[in-house]
């Protein structure tokens, strides 16, 4: 058997994600003996790997092509990997910023939240790194399980046990699929290589195109699992109510994070080679008729909503759809780099606004286990008119108002699907985001117009830091896109080798 | 037929997985019937390992026979109303009588068309002979630990295994 050098191996470019990891279980073992009166040592250790990594990260960019690869193609350093980790660690950032004063104030306050988060977050970048099958299929439950526990975190509280089991039992089920998809994809094409499996398909050495179909739409469907796609999404609004609301937050981005690299990942990588009709790849079709579905129902029944994290969760849904639009232009190879850059940027536009949006949200929240509902805005502006002003931004942002992030997001995804020929589909994602205004926008009328007592539990703290960071982050990639764009743009997926 | 150490071996495996079938569709004590499920897991592990796929029996055994069906005797064990249930609930017998002969004629059907005993398909030392040499359980093992394979989901899977843990304990902490 011929070992494989140190520098065969890599090792230095898996650090964000295998780094994290490490990371840890280092928090876990110094958290558990943390006494009281030190617990924010959590908090620092925590925030000074996630940064550390983030700068280390910034490194990771534009490798050389010989170091594009770690553990012999099992890992993929390429640029798309370094977008998806720096989104990865933004989250984890919020994440962490958002928990602290919140599970003390809910006396939820356990050492496990922190690594738990931080090895859900190593999954999510794991998954857009994978270069195999196999890699995919791991990295998936590692973003998985940490979620499930965090969403129970609040136990005995019913809700949030109702939301760990039934986020539990739905996960494992649409991990069956993905497993049972991978099978059969491997089955037809003989190989997990991401490009290998490329170059099979390219070249016509399949075993059985309906096998290989049917491996792709069960992959299809536990990834569409994981990102709340319609018709698979039963499980978001229940989850995302009953679970901490911090947890939610973290949830919201850092599992469609995961979702969305993984499913970019395989189906660029591996299978664009599927025929369908003309230029475009077989999945094309299919991965748009979701994304119309999701953008519509997501946006129409997040209006009957009176409870803000069930709001926040359909809207979620919707903006999945919105991230499926850029994946399915993906499939015409003309448009492919451009819908994939869309699809990151968007993600990251979404990564600031939705957790700023929970920052509020958890702010707002009272300590006696209610969840917020809309009414709790009334009147914010008199009493914390920053707090509203910063939520106002968010929502805009999530209508897709300028000057924010999400206008920016949203007009890169149509161009894509447009560019595609798909102008049906941006038909469908414009009319849904005007639907969309009536209840992102409810929040800032009841914020701003209506008399109430509006209070806000979380005083000036960690919390505030996150919302301020948070409503930077929206506004600058609203007016400076410049900035991020060149970097979502230089983030292409090819397969390796020829 | 001849009559050889195979043959009973096939006899005593292929009785108890039959016998242990039945006794899961027909005992009516709940816990009885797992236990049966054990007996009749156990015959298909012996048959694998007369197929000359010792890998797959194994698996048999501790996936099925040590994971899957100890959980369904705990689940039956934790809730006591089951456990001690003793009527049939099951009102569509004929139902799934319906559904398992047509699963047992498609098997039929597939196994008809290996042809006559005569087949080098019957003779299992005969197909494991065809299989390619990097087909055994050492090569399983020393492929989830060589570098050049699948070491970084074995590991990544070990981290998974850390996590699950910390899960338990932080969902059956009492604090």
């Amino acid at each position: 058997m011929e070992l494989p050098t140190l520098q065969d191996l890599n090792l230095a470019v898996t650090l964000p994600s295998m780094g994290l990891a490490l990371w840890a279980c280092v928090v876990l073992a110094v958290g558990l003996f943390l006494p009281e009166r030190r617990r924010h040592w959590n908090l620092v250790l925590s925030l000074g790997g996630i940064v550390a990594l983030f700068l280390y990260n910034l490194t990771l960019f534009d490798l050389p092509a010989d170091r594009q690869s770690a553990f012999l193609g099992m890992y993929r350093a390429d640029n798309f990997t370094a977008f998806v980790n720096l989104i990865a660690l933004v989250t984890a950032f919020f994440g962490v910023l958002m928990a602290y004063e919140y599970l003390k104030r809910t006396h939820i306050d356990r050492g496990e939240y922190y690594p738990l988060l931080l090895i859900s977050t190593s999954g999510a970048m794991l998954m857009g790194a994978s270069g195999d099958l196999a890699v995919l299929f791991v990295a998936l439950e590692l973003l998985s399980i940490p979620l499930y526990i965090m969403s129970g975190l609040r136990r005995p509280n019913a809700a949030s046990e109702e939301s760990a089991l039934k986020y539990f039992l739905l996960g494992a089920f649409s991990s069956a699929f993905l497993v049972y998809g991978v099978a059969l994809v491997y089955g037809a094409a003989g190989s997990t290589d991401l490009s290998e499996i490329f170059h099979r398909v390219n070249a016509g050495l399949i075993l059985d195109q309906g096998l290989l179909l049917a491996g792709a739409g069960l992959m299809l469907v536990g990834l569409g699992f994981k990102v709340a796609a319609v018709p698979f999404h039963m499980w978001t609004p229940d989850v995302y109510q009953g679970a901490p609301t911090a947890v939610t937050g973290y949830m919201s981005v850092g599992a469609k994070l995961g979702g969305f690299a993984g499913l970019l990942r395989v189906f660029i990588v591996a299978l664009p080679a599927v025929s369908g009709a003309g230029d475009a790849t077989g999945w094309q079709d299919t991965i748009a008729l979701i994304a119309a579905l999701t953008m519509i129902l997501g946006n129409v029944v997040a209006i009957a909503q009176r409870d803000v994290k069930r709001m926040l969760g359909y809207s979620s849904i919707a903006h999945a759809g919105y991230i499926l639009m850029g994946a399915a232009a993906a499939g015409s190879p003309d448009v492919r780099d451009f819908a994939v850059s869309a699809s990151l940027f968007y993600l990251l536009a979404y990564a600031f606004t939705n957790l700023g949006a929970f920052a509020v949200t958890v702010a707002i929240e009272k300590d006696d286990a209610t969840n917020p509902q809309l009414d709790d805005f009334n009147g914010l502006s008199k009493t914390r008119p920053v707090l509203a002003l910063a939520m106002a931004l968010f929502m805009l942002s999530l209508t897709g108002i300028p000057p924010t992030a999400g206008v920016v997001g949203k007009f890169f995804l149509f161009q894509a699907a447009v560019n595609a020929g798909m102008v049906w589909l941006a038909l469908i994602g414009v009319i849904t985001s005007v639907v969309s205004a009536f209840y992102y926008l409810r929040i800032v009328v009841n914020m701003y117009l209506r008399e109430g007592p509006g209070e806000a539990q979380a005083q000036r703290s960690f919390l505030g830091v996150a919302v301020g960071l948070a409503a930077v982050g929206t506004f600058v990639l609203g007016v400076a896109p410049v900035l991020f764009l060149d970097l979502a743009q230089r983030a292409v997926l090819v397969a390796l080798g020829g | 037929m001849i009559i050889n150490g195979e043959t009973i071996a096939f006899a005593v495996f292929a009785i108890m997985a039959i016998v242990g079938g039945v006794g899961v569709a027909a005992l009516r004590n709940l816990f009885h019937a797992a236990l049966s499920l054990l007996v009749a897991l156990f015959g298909v592990a012996g048959l694998f390992v007369l197929l000359a796929a010792p890998f797959l029996a194994m698996v048999q055994i501790l996936v099925y026979m040590g994971a899957i069906a100890i959980l369904i005797i705990f689940v039956i064990m934790l809730t006591q109303r089951v456990a001690g249930m003793r009527e049939q609930y099951n009102r569509q017998w004929i139902l799934s009588g319906l559904v398992a002969l047509v699963v047992f004629g498609v098997l039929l059907m597939v196994i008809s068309q290996l042809g006559t005993p005569e087949n080098a398909m019957w003779n299992p030392s005969a197909v494991a002979a065809t299989l390619p040499d990097d087909a055994g359980v050492a090569a399983l093992g020393a492929d989830l630990v060589d570098a050049n394979r699948y070491v970084l989901p074995f590991e990544v899977a070990g981290l998974l295994m850390t996590v699950a843990l910390i899960g338990a304990i932080a969902v059956a902490r009492e604090d």
